[in-house]
């Protein structure tokens, strides 16, 4: 986490409120029982936005603590399962070289 | 894949045939030494139309665009003269991404309209980027292969609820999950001569990692909505990172 000096909330205010609406619209309702076969969960959102807002207004220690520990958790469950591959350090060496065809052609 | 742990014998042999299956696919590819067209048939053919459709993708859907950004990020920015080729293919086949020459082949006899393009462009884009972002083993551990279908299919709309109600698949509780499943055993068949026993052990064992890996996204793109979400969501990663 960034000093308090420099901090600021993880994403703009709006964000939040972007999310907390696509979350409790109709239409993810749908998507979310069509993969996961259960109703969404929105209410994180919406105590993500209430300590967006309080931080903007009031620079609450308390807002920061809070929505820093949720967007953490956030970041945890991507990384629950282990990768089948293994990542790269760097791109593969061939992919901006010309088509074997090219080479041929010059 | 089974038994590419053998011998080096029994390896090279595998190779041979996995690169026959892909010839199947890309006859006329690999007839003309590469993904070149002749004259004449380019005249007639409809690299034309096929050329359009995917720069109308390229520069407006948001599924691609995201994709497009990432792999700039990841160090292989994209140049549509260079890894995108509209050719004839066999079968009822969209694309392909083909590894060996980092190119997604687009098969211009069977795409249908933009949609089809949007999401055919997507769904070989997840493989490119795979393929940038990670050393896969593309011909041989079909794991890796499956992991590439899996996520493939979840993320590129081809297992959209409206996509399944075209096919006469019914199904909504979970039905994504289904999908997602079974296009990528079809997609791993279609490249790959193993039964299709060998094609569902492989999927059965990667899917839970692979269908919750949903980089560069971040999220299912159910829509177009999503996927700008998820563009935003990229582009903002500087300051979201440093700021928890």
């Amino acid at each position: 986490m960034a000093d308090a000096g420099g901090w600021r909330p993880p994403r703009p205010c709006e964000a939040y409120r972007a999310e907390w609406t696509l979350c409790r619209s109709a239409g993810h309702l749908l998507h979310h029982y069509y993969v996961h076969g259960e109703r969404p969960a929105c209410e994180q959102w919406r105590r993500d936005l209430a300590s967006c807002r309080e931080w903007e207004e009031r620079r609450s220690a308390e807002a920061q603590r809070s929505l820093c520990e949720s967007e953490r958790a956030r970041v945890q469950a991507t990384q629950k399962h282990a990768l089948v591959w293994t990542l790269r350090q760097s791109p593969p060496a061939d992919w901006h070289l010309p088509l074997p065809q090219e080479e041929k052609d010059q | 894949m089974a038994g590419a742990a053998g011998a080096p014998q029994q390896q090279q042999q595998q190779q041979q045939q996995q690169q026959r299956v892909a010839c199947q696919v890309f006859p006329e590819r690999r007839a003309q030494g590469g993904s070149g067209q002749g004259l004449l048939s380019s005249v007639f053919s409809n690299d034309q139309g096929c050329q359009r459709l995917l720069l109308k993708t390229l520069e407006t859907n948001p599924y691609v665009k995201l994709l497009l950004d990432a792999m700039k990020h990841s160090g292989c920015a994209v140049n549509k003269e260079r890894h995108f080729s509209c050719e004839d293919c066999n079968g009822n086949v969209s694309g392909g991404f083909d590894a060996s020459t980092s190119q997604i082949v687009l098969c211009q006899n069977n795409i249908r309209n933009q949609a089809h393009m949007n999401r055919v462009v997507t769904h070989e884009l997840v493989h490119a980027f795979d393929h940038c972002r990670a050393h896969v083993n593309w011909f041989t551990d079909v794991r890796h292969l499956a992991c590439s279908e899996v996520r493939a299919a979840n993320l590129s709309g081809d297992c959209s609820l409206v996509n399944e109600i075209f096919r006469l698949h019914f199904g909504l509780k979970r039905h994504h999950q289904t999908c997602v499943r079974d296009r990528a055993i079809l997609s791993i068949l279609a490249v790959r001569n193993i039964s299709k026993e060998v094609a569902q052990k492989a999927v059965d064992e990667v899917f839970e990692s692979c269908f919750n890996d949903q980089e560069p996204f971040g999220r299912i793109p159910h829509n177009k909505t999503y996927a700008r979400y998820a563009h935003r969501d990229f582009q903002n990663r500087d300051r979201y990172y440093s700021n928890i």
